[in-house]
């Protein structure tokens, strides 16, 4: 019994004289070897241990199995660091990837169409240099009608206009379907007369379209809620205001429960400066008029439909707090270097 | 179009216990929008958004009915009061006053008018002078202030003649001849277009733009003693010619644009009569006069209830339909399970369709009454759009390469086509620009780019890399729509290798197959001949990249020498290979070995002459020159075995020998 305890001291010995003499990584190698290897020291105490011996002998031996690890590992490290190379001053800069950015309204596109993607829409692209049918007449909008002044509108033929609205698209796509169901999102630029801080001559909308069966105000009332919730954030509430359209009946505007007052129009005292009462509209929207149906090849008596246009850089704008349209049009490279 | 009307002026005609705030907020809830609401004393002010079509609601009456529907909607007692339509107007036969309008075809809807006598000129009350000025008027006299508050409360525009200052009795409405002028109210002298409706005084003298503003000429002032009213009704289009021309965008023409009720002419004189009696002290002095060539038919629809509910979407009870349609005017009879309803005169121009009426019930009934459910409707598979998918992936490669994404304008000037020496009769140009700076639809998206980097100067410290994604416009010959070709265009101030490197990686990226750079043979006009490529996929030329010419930078003021690419993405996408070429890799590890080769020949040639030279030779890849001197790395390998050191200095020394000249 008493020898057993005897080794174990004399290994233990031998492995702190034999550490003390090792510096280099090969040195260590072979102690470890000598030690903890197969046919080792430390094995071979194992080894000679008699079946039926004491249970404290092995946990000694076992303390000294690690004993001599731990010690190795130390010395190993130590000897690989004084080898060279191993110490960072980890404050130092990293050295940075020259970014690019990606345009706030390619953001915009790209978060409003996987919204979208979402409930199972699918995006278009519709002409931006469209016929006058297209454009006007097939939506309802009569040679005579005010929207169609030239004050409103770009002309580059007598019949042919820059689109004013993405609402071309939904021609388009009833042609292209045939059939209902249609239920898709048409992304364009878009073209008006006009420059200010909210308007520029060139600006983007998305057009959404939903025809089949039994379509009704409530499910073009569950599609904005959707989207107001996931873009917007998901304590926004939406409302429907009466308004008129030509290419819709009945036809709405969409108006949202403003971020900043939370809807009340009020911070703490003082009215709400980005809101009318609580409020901001989104857009306008409605059921699609039965002469458009018509027009697309589709019976209104067996169909119906929704549709809805909205400013991309006017949702972009609500969220992100830019004041002035003509900002987003930048390119201003500092400017751009944000997003 | 805005109105603005007091809350007093408003309950003359509504009796509701709902106060200012809980009237505006239901209204714009079902009606028309109550913009803003403002205090003044014990009054308030309404500014408030009339939807085009609904012109009824012009004024204040209008906004009584639609306040009385939609108020019972909400369970607050309201009554419409006064209401002009249940007025009987009726007017003297026979009296002293004669005058005769002389009214040419079709330029008139209805036309009323009436003389008066005995007149007192002077200020109006203190109590109309502040409705007046609430609603943001000026307060003239007596006289013109009932013509002002007639169209605040009725919604129908109305106007006076000094009758005294018009030369004869008879009056020639009639169409204005091109160049004819006439001093209006505002002072300002008119030439007109020709077109517009006008009335002639029986001596060659305009009086009136007729819809649009009184002519100065017959103007009623403080000595005035004889008036001549007329309520007419034009026809919508011509008002608003003149108006948009003449650049008068007054109330009345406004109100004439959206085609105003020709019932609502008499009971508004009828109303006058009371109101100069009362205030000025006339006495009425002729009979009245209306021409009312084509009195329209009545208007009746049929709504059918389970048709109703489904398009709604919500279940709304009949006795609810029912009245919510008699609270707004129509007349309605039940015919086995339909309601047949006759549209009432102030709506004739709106109400047209079943849908028509399905939108009156439920807005009244109360939008935000509906529930808001996700439609159940599913598309059957959709083919894939490539090019969508590829602008958005391209967009996120370089701009995670270092690239800043720009939107221009597809709009742009001459000034800038002319100095990118593009021929503008190839582009598409607006034939009613909003000015010089956005009159053409560019055909490529460089010429913006360079004006980019020009207003970049010095704002960045790094060399400037941007990019856009856009539609060029194409004119295509015979076709009534230009092409609209989805384009990639680069500009960045990195040198040609640097450029070049980062659209081949692009292009690999995209696995776009097969890229070769060929001497430009096609470039725009604006690429410097001896500096650019065109770029081909296969046979597929996808675009250029290259330097501009010397010319251009200088026009655009640009000191640096940018490179410039510009890619048709829709060539592009057409070799997209879609299907990914998986190959196994060899088990045996190249050898590699730098090897200069002197050479005139193109770069591009020698490495493709190299690389098939030899089965054994896996990869060259350029490392630098020194004149005619090109060094390049080879890696040889072989898939079946591995290489010995013997092999490849022999196959070494076959390349050198063979391709150095």
């Amino acid at each position: 019994m008493g020898t057993k305890f005897n080794e174990i001291v004399e290994i233990t010995k031998e492995f702190t004289q034999d550490l003390k003499t090792s510096s280099l990584s090969d040195e260590i190698d072979s102690l470890n070897l000598k030690y903890l290897g197969r046919q080792g020291k430390v094995n071979s105490l194992f080894k000679s241990l008699p079946i039926k011996s004491d249970p404290k002998i092995g946990q000694q031996i076992n303390h000294l199995k690690k004993f001599i690890q731990t010690k190795l590992s130390e010395k190993l490290e130590a000897a690989l660091s004084v080898a060279g190379h191993q110490v960072i001053d980890v404050t130092v800069p990293g050295i940075p990837i020259l970014k690019g950015s990606l345009h706030p309204l390619t953001q915009t596109i790209e978060e409003i169409e996987s919204i979208f993607k979402g409930l199972g829409f699918v995006r278009r692209r519709y002409p931006e240099v469209e016929t006058d049918w297209y454009y006007a007449e097939g939506l309802n909008i009569p040679k005579d009608h005010p929207a169609r002044d030239d004050q409103e509108t770009f002309y580059v033929g007598e019949n042919v206009v820059l689109t004013a609205h993405t609402s071309n698209g939904q021609l388009r796509e009833m042609e292209y379907k045939k059939n209902p169901p249609i239920k898709m999102i048409n992304i364009g630029k878009t073209y008006r007369r006009q420059f200010d801080a909210s308007h520029t001559p060139m600006f983007h909308q998305f057009e959404g379209l939903v025809i089949d069966k039994n379509i009704n105000i409530t499910h073009l009332l569950g599609v904005t809620d959707y989207f107001v919730k996931q873009y917007f954030g998901p304590d926004r509430r939406t409302r429907l205001r009466p308004h008129h359209f030509q290419f819709t009946e009945p036809s709405f505007e969409i108006d949202i429960s403003c971020g900043l007052c939370q809807g009340t129009g009020l911070i703490g005292k003082t009215s709400c400066k980005i809101c009318k009462s609580g409020w901001l509209e989104l857009g306008g929207a409605g059921m699609v008029h039965p002469l458009v149906l018509r027009n697309g090849g589709f019976n209104p008596d067996e169909c119906s439909g929704f549709a809805f246009g909205w400013g991309v850089e006017r949702v972009l704008m609500m969220k992100s707090g830019l004041p002035d349209l003509r900002l987003i049009f930048s390119d201003d490279i500092r400017f751009l270097n944000q997003f | 179009m805005n109105i603005i009307i007091t809350d007093s002026s408003l309950r003359k005609f509504l009796e509701t216990p709902a106060k200012a705030e809980s009237l505006s907020q239901n209204l714009s809830l079902c009606g028309p929008t109550f913009d803003q609401v403002t205090k003044v004393g014990d009054d308030f002010i309404y500014n408030i958004e009339i939807i085009t079509n609904r012109v009824d609601t012009a004024g204040a009456q209008g906004v009584a009915r639609e306040s009385a529907a939609i108020l019972a909607q909400f369970g607050i007692p309201a009554k419409l009061i006064n209401d002009p339509y249940q007025d009987k107007p009726h007017f003297k036969e026979g009296l002293s006053k004669q005058f005769h309008f002389n009214i040419e075809k079709d330029l008139v809807v209805r036309f009323t008018a009436i003389a008066f006598e005995n007149i007192l000129v002077k200020p109006s009350s203190r109590e109309t002078q502040r409705l007046l000025e609430n609603c943001g008027q000026r307060s003239l006299n007596n006289c013109i202030d009932i013509t002002n508050e007639l169209t605040l409360l009725y919604g129908m525009p109305s106007h006076i003649f000094d009758l005294d200052k018009l030369a004869s009795q008879n009056l020639h409405l009639r169409e204005s001849h091109r160049g004819e002028e006439l001093t209006t109210l505002d002072g300002q002298k008119n030439k007109l277009d020709g077109g517009d409706i006008v009335i002639e005084d029986g001596s060659g003298r305009l009086v009136d733009l007729c819809g649009v503003m009184g002519g100065s000429l017959a103007e009623v002032d403080n000595h005035t003693k004889n008036i001549l009213l007329i309520v007419p009704v034009y026809p919508a289009k011509r008002i608003r010619k003149t108006s948009l021309s003449l650049q008068k965008r007054t109330l009345a023409a406004q109100i004439y644009e959206k085609q105003p009720d020709p019932e609502l002419c008499l009971p508004v004189i009828f109303k006058a009569i009371q109101l100069f009696k009362e205030r000025t002290g006339a006495e009425v002095s002729s009979s009245l006069y209306d021409y009312y060539p084509i009195i329209r038919p009545p208007k009746t629809i049929t709504l059918d209830f389970n048709w109703l509910n489904s398009f709604v979407g919500i279940e709304i009870k009949r006795e609810t339909v029912i009245s919510i349609l008699a609270s707004l005017g129509f007349l309605v009879t039940l015919e086995n399970e339909r309601l047949v309803c006759s549209v009432p005169s102030w709506r004739y121009h709106d109400i047209n369709i079943k849908e028509d009426l399905a939108e009156e019930v439920a807005r009244i009934y109360g939008y935000f009454r509906f529930p808001s459910i996700l439609p159940c409707v599913n598309l059957s598979s959709e083919p894939k759009n490539l090019l969508l998918e590829a602008e958005l992936k391209i967009k996120k490669y370089l701009s995670n390469i270092g690239f800043f994404e720009i939107y221009n304008s597809s709009l742009i000037s001459h000034e800038l086509i002319k100095k990118t020496s593009q021929n503008s009769d190839e582009l598409l140009n607006l034939l009613n620009p909003l000015s010089s700076e956005f009159a053409f639809l560019r055909n490529s998206l460089l010429p913006s780019h360079l004006e980019n980097h020009k207003r970049n100067q010095g704002k960045f410290s790094e060399p400037l890399r941007t990019y856009e994604v856009s539609n060029c416009y194409q004119k295509v010959r015979g076709k009534e729509l230009p092409h609209e070709i989805s384009t990639l265009a680069i500009l960045s101030n990195e040198n040609y290798r640097q450029a070049k490197g980062k659209i081949e990686s692009l292009l690999d990226y995209m696995n776009v197959d097969d890229i070769s750079f060929r001497p430009s043979q096609f470039a725009p006009p604006f690429f410097s001949q001896l500096a650019t490529a065109d770029i081909y996929s296969k046979d597929i030329l996808l675009g250029q990249i290259g330097l501009l010419k010397p010319s251009l930078l200088r026009n655009i003021g640009l000191p640096s020498n940018p490179i410039a690419i510009e890619i048709n993405l829709e060539k592009l996408c057409s070799k997209i290979n879609e299907e990914t070429d998986i190959q196994l890799v060899s088990n045996y590890p190249y050898m590699l070995e730098d090897i200069t080769i002197t050479s005139d020949k193109p770069l591009g040639e020698l490495i493709q002459d190299l690389k098939s030279f030899d089965p054994l030779i896996r990869e060259v890849s350029y490392i630098e020159s020194y004149r005619n001197k090109h060094t390049f790395k080879f890696f040889f390998g072989s898939s079946s075995r591995n290489l010995d050191q013997k092999e490849v200095n022999s196959l070494k020394g076959t390349i050198q020998k063979h391709f150095s000249n």
